[in-house]
């Protein structure tokens, strides 16, 4: 950042801004970092003293955590289902919204409308009967039923997301790829979508992080231990570790790491992606 | 290769009338608008049906039909075993006329949508400011203070969990350490303090995100009007309250009423804190929806349907009134 006149003088003028800067960026990183220190130590060492470094670090707090506790379990049951479930949900939900954007048809109005209209229903008002529901397909306590159940609940905001991208793109280059003998499913697959691309990544960081963190679905469709996705694990690792808050604080920091690895390779990516549905 | 493709048709491609025939087809089968463009918008029956069908299978199953179940089940109750019975508006009368707890519920709600939601966005608008006004390391702090809004409310709750804990959380070894000791307390265990403690996280955890909002909307803002105001010596506080705050208003609008939504469906952070306790001090409608489905021993789905319908129509009543607000402010200011 270069303002203007020295750059080292700037900021006495300023130390009161300065201050506030630096305090606040102790307050929303600080407790990553507190816990980051804690996984490394063990509980004991942590109740002598709960603020200071590790020292030795006990990196073998890690291995702990995955090998003797369900851990990697939930790990891959999360992948499965994010993994599976965003990628259903750009494919379908970008052939809505290409449809949406290019065609006209009678019920177009009434389609859009009830597919957009998901943005606004609260978990709470679908959760219930859900939970009816999927026991009646038989899908309750299965990775499948959570997909299909994310796919669904999300499906207004990608929607939402990739319309208005697909609006923009030219109708005369539909019109040209038409006469070039272009099926509508080629002229979707091979030009809409690889023009759309960056609509794309915006929907896939936003519904990865989402699912990821969800806990709401999963936490009552999802009741067997070997079903369980990673913030359910994290509940159920706390509640029987409750006293061991080092090795609470390893299994925090197993679900924070992806998360912040990922942040630091892709941080412009996914703060688009995080604020998509608020940027007008 | 597919993106070749595209570019080769941007090349190549040009306003192409479709063949008259096309056209004349086109008006026999009733078709209203004239043109060519209208003509390519059209598809055949089964590409709408290959391009609509499997997300609206999806969407209706999963959906569609839970939405008109719930409200179905808020006119019974519903035990296990297929019990179900007809009581009209039996819940609702319940609901609004004897249960307690549930006023306790829309009352905690309530004061944490209003008092978070504006923490939310001024606090979010304080902080744009502060990066906008060319604080050093600007590109990378705002990448600092939005990881929060990254992590699951399962890891933030966790984590503040701990913040607050009576014995060695930081909240009290920071009173203990400047000498306030007498202030210290079991923040997430006292009734008096527990919902605000709760609301102290949800607005450390979305900060950011409004943060982030506000420095794109600010960044958008045409550069003249500061410099015509910076000429005019304005000082920092008249530009803010009479130049920022009124070009922002689409902004500011927006997110108060995606902050306010949010909040009024409020149910993770509060379920993983503190479960709706202590002594009901916490409890939001959300909470209380899923303990008496799920924690409590009536097995009754249909009263808790009841509360999501009823909470529902009140949340779409505000949305329609706000943005109904948001529209005309709008068409006033440009």
């Amino acid at each position: 950042m270069r303002g203007s006149g020295p750059l080292w003088l700037a900021p006495l003028r300023r130390s009161p801004l300065l201050i506030f800067i630096l305090l606040y960026t102790v307050v929303s990183g600080g407790p990553f970092i507190w816990v980051a220190l804690m996984s490394l130590r063990t509980t004991p060492e942590i109740f002598a003293s709960p603020y200071s470094a590790p020292s030795p670090p006990h990196f073998e707090k890690f291995v702990d955590a995955w090998t003797k506790s369900n851990y990697s379990t939930y790990f891959w049951n999360s992948t499965i289902v994010v993994v599976s479930a965003v990628a259903l949900l750009t494919l379908i939900g970008a052939m809505v919204a290409h449809c949406l954007a290019r065609y006209r048809f009678r019920g177009h109005r009434l389609v859009r409308f009830v597919i957009l209209s998901g943005m606004i229903l609260p978990p709470q008002l679908l959760i219930l009967s859900l939970f009816q529901i999927l026991l009646e397909f038989r899908l309750y306590n299965t990775l499948v039923g959570l997909i299909a159940v994310y796919v669904a609940g999300h499906l207004g905001m990608t929607v939402y997301i990739l319309e208005g991208f697909f609006a923009q793109i030219p109708q005369d280059l539909f019109d040209a790829a038409q006469m070039d003998g272009y099926s509508d499913l080629e002229i979707f697959w091979r030009i809409a979508l690889p023009i759309g691309a960056p609509a794309l990544f915006t929907a896939v960081t936003l519904n990865f992080i989402i699912l990821w963190n969800e806990f709401l679905y999963a936490v009552v469709l999802l009741t067997e231990d070997d079903k369980r996705t990673l913030p359910l694990g994290i509940m159920h690792f706390m509640g029987s570790h409750q006293l061991d808050i080092g090795m609470a604080a390893t299994g925090l920091m197993i679900a924070i790491l992806p998360v912040i690895l990922l942040y630091a390779f892709f941080s412009e990516m996914m703060i688009k992606g995080m604020t998509a549905g608020a940027a007008r | 290769m597919s993106g070749s493709d595209a570019e080769v048709l941007v090349k190549r491609g040009g306003a192409s009338a479709p063949p008259a025939l096309v056209r004349r087809l086109f008006k026999l089968l009733g078709g209203s608008g004239p043109g060519s463009a209208v003509d390519a918008r059209r598809a055949a029956r089964s590409t709408l049906f290959l391009f609509l069908g499997p997300a609206l299978l999806l969407y209706l199953a999963f959906t569609v039909y839970p939405v008109l179940r719930t409200f179905w089940n808020s006119f019974h109750t519903i035990k296990p075993h297929n019990v179900e019975e007809f009581i009209g508006l039996a819940n609702f009368h319940e609901l609004l006329a004897k249960d307690v707890v549930f006023w306790k519920a829309v009352g905690n709600t309530a004061i944490f949508a209003i008092v978070a939601t504006i923490a939310d966005v001024v606090g979010g608008l304080l902080l744009a400011l502060c990066l906008f006004s060319g604080a050093p390391l600007a590109k990378l702090l705002r990448v600092v203070w939005f990881t929060p809004v990254l992590m699951s409310y399962v890891v933030v709750g966790v984590i503040w969990v701990w913040i607050y804990d009576y014995d060695w959380g930081l909240a009290n070894s920071i009173l203990r350490s400047v000498g306030l000791g007498a202030l210290e307390r079991s923040w997430l265990g006292d009734p008096h303090t527990a919902l605000w403690s709760v609301m102290i996280t949800h607005v450390w955890k979305w900060l950011g995100f409004n943060m982030i909002v506000f420095l794109a909307a600010l960044h958008a803002l045409p550069g003249d009007v500061l410099g015509a105001a910076e000429l005019d010596n304005c000082g920092w506080l008249a530009k803010l309250v009479y130049i920022i705050v009124p070009m922002l208003r689409p902004t500011i609008l927006n997110l108060l009423i995606l902050s306010f939504v949010g909040k009024m469906m409020i149910f993770d952070l509060v379920w993983i804190m503190t479960g709706g306790g202590p002594l009901w001090s916490t409890e939001t409608v959300s909470t209380y929806v899923y303990k008496r489905a799920f924690d409590w021993n009536t097995f009754d789905l249909g009263y808790p349907s009841a509360i999501a319908v009823l909470w529902f129509l009140i949340i779409l009543a505000f949305v329609v009134v706000l943005t109904q607000l948001l529209r005309q402010r709008d068409r006033l200011e440009f």
